[in-house]
């Protein structure tokens, strides 16, 4: 039985979340959200604030990778760019809600200079120009232990407002809260404030999919040429794919610098960490809406097992932690390329048409 | 003048080797579309089985022979495994899969061989230098040069003369018309990797000598090879040797003389410059030195 009614006019096929089960889905789903934080302990919380960061830099990656195709290694660069800005801003006095737009901003900026290069450059030419970016960014970085800490790095203090009025009525962020006799804690409130970034970033990133703008992206990752016959610019569509894909980076650089609260240049801001982001938009699906979403939590959620995985196995155990998940993803993400290419989409996709033509297999 | 010949030298032997990956990277590239980010790993791979092959007693040259072949027999064995089964799929996702097997290749030799560093055996003392117009040249260095040198010559042959050569190019310029005409393009594609990866072990061999020694590390100097492989153009086998020694120069030349000039921000300065200096030059000239643009058809 269709779990949704068939789209009959253009309207219909636009709508953000059409079906029955699409509805009841989302609402469980923000039930879950609600009531997870209330029973989780301190390491599930920390596991999902780093799901829900990973999520928003999944879904810039995706919007310039999976929509565009645009292969950015340089992925590291930008994220890096909006943690450092909120590391500095936050030394300087500044609150976090300017901060973490702020960080977007420095990002895209970037982005948007970086953009001309990609009309130039394509496909491989374009990856190694962006690996080039890391080390540019990681370069300069490093090049003003004044201002950035160096290779000693930098703390990333939280304030809830200008640090003028410390002292006054607003206390900083890492303070807990009493409300009504229960405690929020720090990871609480980043945990609040992370959701709903993270649910802004999907709903964006799902309406962006939907829009002109968005489908020409995806006109322009499957024929470039053809698509400018068609009428779509893909000089214009590049650079804002750029643009937007580095905000939503550096959105996400800075709420990794707030949830770390002490930064360093590298690690984690190198090539290994461009390439996780790109495993996980493979792993999820690459050019879903779905696979940003799923690929990151897979990836976060499946490191600590991994990690425990490789303590079992008999070889693989003599290895660092790190690298026996840096190992078991390799495999993972190359058995899924070779054998499952649109990722956990594609497996989800198989388990919904099987439902869907129960009892028959076909 | 003293200081200029030795920087020179030193610059050149690093190009060399910077030509060796370069060429490696081009062969696969030409004959698969395929952008070979396993290619540094291969190399460390190289450079450990080199020790290896020493350390159980073969004669230096012999032990060289033994490397290229068991790194080439990997690379092989990596193409026809891992690879083949994706021929038709994107190129993009060929492409990212290097990446993992190169992660792989990276665990392989750290549970083989661990991660202590060594020094690479020579046949001369590690540290031996010959003077030339003055300036103290290390012995490795001339060897990287000339090693370098017999490989590319040895590649040209190949690539102009013999038959492989032939149904190589006839494989990268159009592989299902290469099939039709009876080249067997599955088995010279497989042959392709094999030469690369005996590039990469050569490569790897050079690169590990004094003053560098021989660890996982190594597989990073790959990246600081990319420079090279986009300015000689992806397609050109004689523009990533060019490239690769111009490479080398600049990035020598660029540590004695540029880093000091810009102060605090010119210390390592070095590593990053030629990043500069490629995106610079791939804005007037998008396809290389040697390159060819593609014509799109829709």
């Amino acid at each position: 039985m269709p779990n949704r009614p068939l789209a009959a006019d253009y309207r219909d096929a636009r709508r953000l979340w059409a079906g029955r089960w699409e509805r009841r889905g989302l609402i469980l789903a923000i039930v879950a959200a609600i009531v997870f934080p209330m029973v989780a302990g301190h390491n599930a919380l920390t596991i999902a604030n780093l799901t829900l960061i990973a999520i928003v830099g999944a879904s810039a990656l995706m919007i310039l990778t999976g929509f565009t195709g645009q292969i950015s290694l340089g992925h590291a660069a930008f994220l890096a760019l909006g943690a450092y800005t909120a590391a500095v801003g936050g030394q300087a006095g500044l609150p976090f809600w300017l901060l973490i737009p702020a960080g977007g901003l420095v990002a895209a900026a970037v982005g948007l200079a970086v953009g001309p290069f990609a009309l130039r450059l394509e496909g491989l030419y374009l990856a190694i120009v962006t690996i080039g970016l890391i080390f540019l960014v990681n370069h300069v970085l490093l090049s003003f232990p004044d201002i950035t800490g160096g290779v000693g790095g930098i703390g990333v203090p939280m304030h809830l407002g200008f640090a003028e009025t410390e002292g006054s009525v607003l206390t900083p962020f890492s303070e807990t809260w009493q409300l009504g006799g229960i405690a929020i804690g720090f990871e609480q409130k980043l945990y609040a404030l992370y959701a709903l970034i993270a649910l802004a970033t999907v709903l964006g990133l799902r309406n962006l999919a939907l829009s002109d703008t968005g489908r020409a992206m995806m006109a322009v990752r499957d024929h470039d040429l053809a698509a400018a016959v068609m009428g779509v610019n893909p000089a214009r569509t590049k650079i804002t794919a750029f643009g937007v894909s580095s905000f939503v980076a550096g959105v996400a650089g800075a709420m990794f610098a707030y949830q770390q609260q002490y930064l360093t240049v590298e690690p984690p801001f190198n090539l290994l960490l461009s390439v996780q982001y790109i495993a996980m938009i493979i792993l999820g699906g690459i050019g879903t809406v779905f696979g940003a979403i799923a690929g990151p939590v897979a990836f976060v959620v499946l490191t600590p097992l991994m990690e425990a995985l490789g303590r079992q196995l008999p070889l693989i155990s003599e290895l660092s932690s790190s690298q026996q998940s840096t190992l078991l993803f390799s495999l993972l993400v190359i058995v899924f390329l070779i054998f499952e290419p649109l990722g956990l989409y594609g497996v989800w996709l198989r388990i919904k048409r099987y439902f869907l033509a129960w009892p028959f297999s076909y | 003048m003293t200081d200029l010949v030795q920087l020179a030298s030193s610059g050149l032997a690093l190009g060399a080797i910077y030509a060796l990956i370069a060429l490696g990277f081009v062969a696969i590239y030409r004959a698969s579309k395929v952008f070979n980010f396993a290619h540094g790993d291969l190399l460390a791979f190289g450079a450990f089985a080199m020790v290896a092959a020493s350390g159980i007693g073969l004669p230096w040259p012999l032990a060289l022979i033994a490397a290229m072949l068991a790194t080439g027999l990997l690379a092989m064995g990596v193409e026809r495994v891992i690879l083949r089964p994706l021929v038709g799929r994107p190129v993009f996702v060929t492409v990212i899969l290097t990446i993992f097997v190169g992660y792989l290749i990276r665990t392989a030799i750290l549970l083989i061989w661990g991660s202590n560093p060594r020094g690479m055996p020579t046949p001369w003392e590690p540290t031996a230098t010959v003077e030339i117009l003055g300036a103290k040249v290390l012995l490795g260095s001339l060897a990287a040069l000339a090693g370098a040198a017999l490989a590319l010559v040895a590649y040209f042959l190949l690539m102009r003369f013999a038959k492989l050569g032939l149904a190589m190019r006839a494989a990268s310029a159009d592989q299902e018309s290469a099939l039709a005409l009876g080249i067997p393009v599955g088995r010279t594609l497989g042959l392709t990797w094999l030469i690369a990866g005996m590039l990469a072990a050569l490569a790897g061999t050079f690169l590990g000598m004094f003053p560098r020694q021989v660890e996982v590390n190594l597989a990073f100097v790959a990246l600081a090879a990319f420079p090279a492989v986009l300015v000689g153009g992806l397609e050109s086998a004689l523009g990533a040797v060019v490239a690769g020694l111009l490479l080398g120069l600049l990035q020598v030349l660029a540590q004695a003389y540029v880093n000091p000039l810009l102060g605090h921000f010119g210390h390592n300065f070095h590593m990053v410059f030629p990043y500069i200096v490629m995106i610079i030059f791939l804005i007037f000239r998008p396809y290389g030195l040697f390159g060819e643009a593609e014509v799109k058809r829709v």
